[in-house]
């Protein structure tokens, strides 16, 4: 009895130390790795990891330089970080015009929520690039930017909409008869309840926005994806490079969420 | 009581009518006055539209017809007007409606701030004094949720009392709360109405009409009903519909 009961203790606490968190990641990383090993071996593919660093980054007599990859990486960050902040704004200004007493705003509002949402990216991208684009000259980064703020700001306007919609009418009120006009309602009472609340959707938008910049490689920019098919062009390292880039992209989303976890739980506020 | 104020009427209302777009007449043909100083208790069931005559005071919900003139200032279209007539008008809420993402001492200083631009440290003085004064300056560094509904009603009426309003609504203060802490806020209303704060409040604390009010309405279906003061009320009734509201809250 006694000893069983100190055995189950035991058992107990090893269940919830992080070693059990380990352990079980790394059955599942085996795995993986095994099923890949088994369907590859069925294709007899030839896998050539070594060929993979210098695409990445290479050491010379000048030190260390990146390699087609990571410069693709760079700018799949320069991309995503510009559109990431233009569609948080676009979005947030179009949920501020949905829920405002103006009937044209909510109209503008509402017309390019419904066509930005209801059409593909990749149509709105070469919209923009081939028909927009020589009009009004812009160029390929530009369009690439401008498809990629529209498309997800309709996303995020939905969101950021969700959460003022979800603040209670008192809230508003008690703002209202304090004498604060509507817009400092909404800048100091309304507005930062309703964004920590959206956070975590807000997140998954950003997510997806970076993985929804692949497709600007459609119109011939550099990024990581761009990158790795025209190195799979010349290679045929087709496996390799894109079980890589796979990863690159992953650990890019991974650090953003951690990133995101980490303030959330610093600015928690209990509502 | 009610005699004894010289106040000139700083409420002004006149021929008030309501209907919400659903049909219902909320307020019809709603009159009358509050004096400078006077506490003014509103009773009456359910539905009656205690809340809806309140909220329309300080333009919360906009009157179909009739005008409501607040300390001069009529309350218009006028989006200016409002604003003026906010700032002079305190609100009480029967759900507190504190700001969560506030400590309870920003709560306070926002409006000061934001509306009567004065400086934190200003802004904090006053709170500080006022949060004093409802007995919850020991709580100032908190939030909302960590303090009972009582002292979260506390703090909601030193952040309406930190505009300096010429008059204070309260919309069932304590119908929210345990009946253990009903006492507490009870407390902090009745020394408001001694030092000559005016009051509209609409509540079903008969104790409190009794020792503090001026005078009481009580009203139903939108319009006024009966008007005296509390003693009137509870001793010789003249409507049949009051005495009979009244023997089913007493
Ligand atoms: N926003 C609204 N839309 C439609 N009808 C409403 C609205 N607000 C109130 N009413 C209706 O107007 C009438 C008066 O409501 P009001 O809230 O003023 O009553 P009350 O006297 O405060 O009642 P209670 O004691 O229940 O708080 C009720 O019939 C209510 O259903
Ligand atoms: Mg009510």
């Amino acid at each position: 009895m006694h000893t069983s009961a100190g055995r189950s203790a035991v058992l107990k606490r090893l269940y919830r130390s992080p070693l059990a968190d380990i352990f079980q990641f790394v059955i599942l990383v085996l795995l993986v790795i095994w099923f890949f090993a088994r369907s590859t071996e069925n294709l007899g593919y030839d896998w050539q990891w070594g060929r993979i660093p210098p695409f990445l980054f290479s050491f010379d007599e000048n030190g260390l330089t990146w390699g087609p990859l990571m410069q693709g990486l760079m700018v799949t960050f320069k991309i995503s970080g510009i559109s990431l902040v233009l569609a948080f704004t676009i979005g947030l200004t179009t949920a501020l015009f949905r829920v405002s007493g103006s009937f044209v705003a909510r109209a503008i509002a509402h017309v390019y929520l419904e066509t930005s949402r209801n059409t593909p990216l990749l149509i709105q991208l070469f919209f923009i690039y081939f028909v927009v684009g020589p009009v009004i000259g812009l160029d390929r980064f530009t369009s690439a930017v401008l498809a990629l703020s529209l498309f997800e700001g309709a996303y995020a306007s939905e969101i950021f909409r969700a959460g003022i919609v979800s603040i209670s009418r008192g809230q508003r009120e008690a703002g209202y008869s304090l004498g604060l006009s509507t817009l400092d309602a909404y800048r100091f009472i309304i507005m930062p309840q309703a964004i920590r609340r959206v956070v975590p959707p807000l997140t998954s938008q950003a997510i997806s926005l970076i993985k929804d910049s692949a497709l600007v490689s459609t119109i011939a920019i550099y990024d990581l994806t761009m990158q790795a098919q025209t190195l799979i062009a010349e290679t045929f390292l087709t496996f390799e490079l894109w079980f890589t880039v796979g990863a690159m992209y992953l650990f890019v989303t991974t650090i953003l969420s951690l990133l995101v976890n980490h303030l959330e739980k610093r600015f928690k506020v209990s509502a | 009581m009610a005699l004894n104020k010289v106040g000139d009427p700083i409420i002004r209302v006149d021929r008030l009518y309501k209907t919400f777009p659903n049909g219902v007449n909320a307020l019809v043909n709603f009159s009358g006055h509050v004096h400078r100083g006077e506490v003014v208790v509103i009773i009456g069931p359910s539905g009656a539209g205690k809340s809806t005559f309140l909220r329309c005071l300080n333009g919360l919900e906009e009157i179909d017809s009739g005008t409501i003139v607040i300390d001069g200032i009529p309350l218009d279209e006028k989006k200016k007007n409002r604003l003026e007539i906010r700032k002079e008008v305190g609100m009480v809420f029967q759900q507190f409606n504190l700001f969560p993402h506030m400590t309870v001492l920003d709560n306070v200083n926002l409006a000061q701030i934001r509306v009567r631009h004065k400086s934190r440290e200003e802004a904090t003085q006053t709170s500080m004094e006022l949060l004093n004064k409802v007995d919850i300056a020991d709580k100032a560094a908190a939030f909302p949720d960590q303090l009972s509904g009582g002292q979260q009603q506390r703090v909601a009426i030193a952040r309406a009392l930190a505009m300096m309003p010429k008059v204070m609504l309260f919309d069932e203060a304590t119908s929210a709360l345990d009946p253990e802490m009903i006492g507490e806020v009870l407390d902090v209303m009745k020394n408001l109405a001694r030092e000559g704060m005016t009051m509209v409040c609409v509540t079903h604390e008969m104790g409190f009409a009794r020792e503090v009010s001026d005078r009481v309405i009580f009203m139903e279906k939108g319009t006024i009903v009966e008007m005296g003061t509390a003693e009137h009320f509870f001793e010789n009734p003249a409507e049949e519909r009051t005495r009979l509201f009244l023997s089913q809250i007493l």
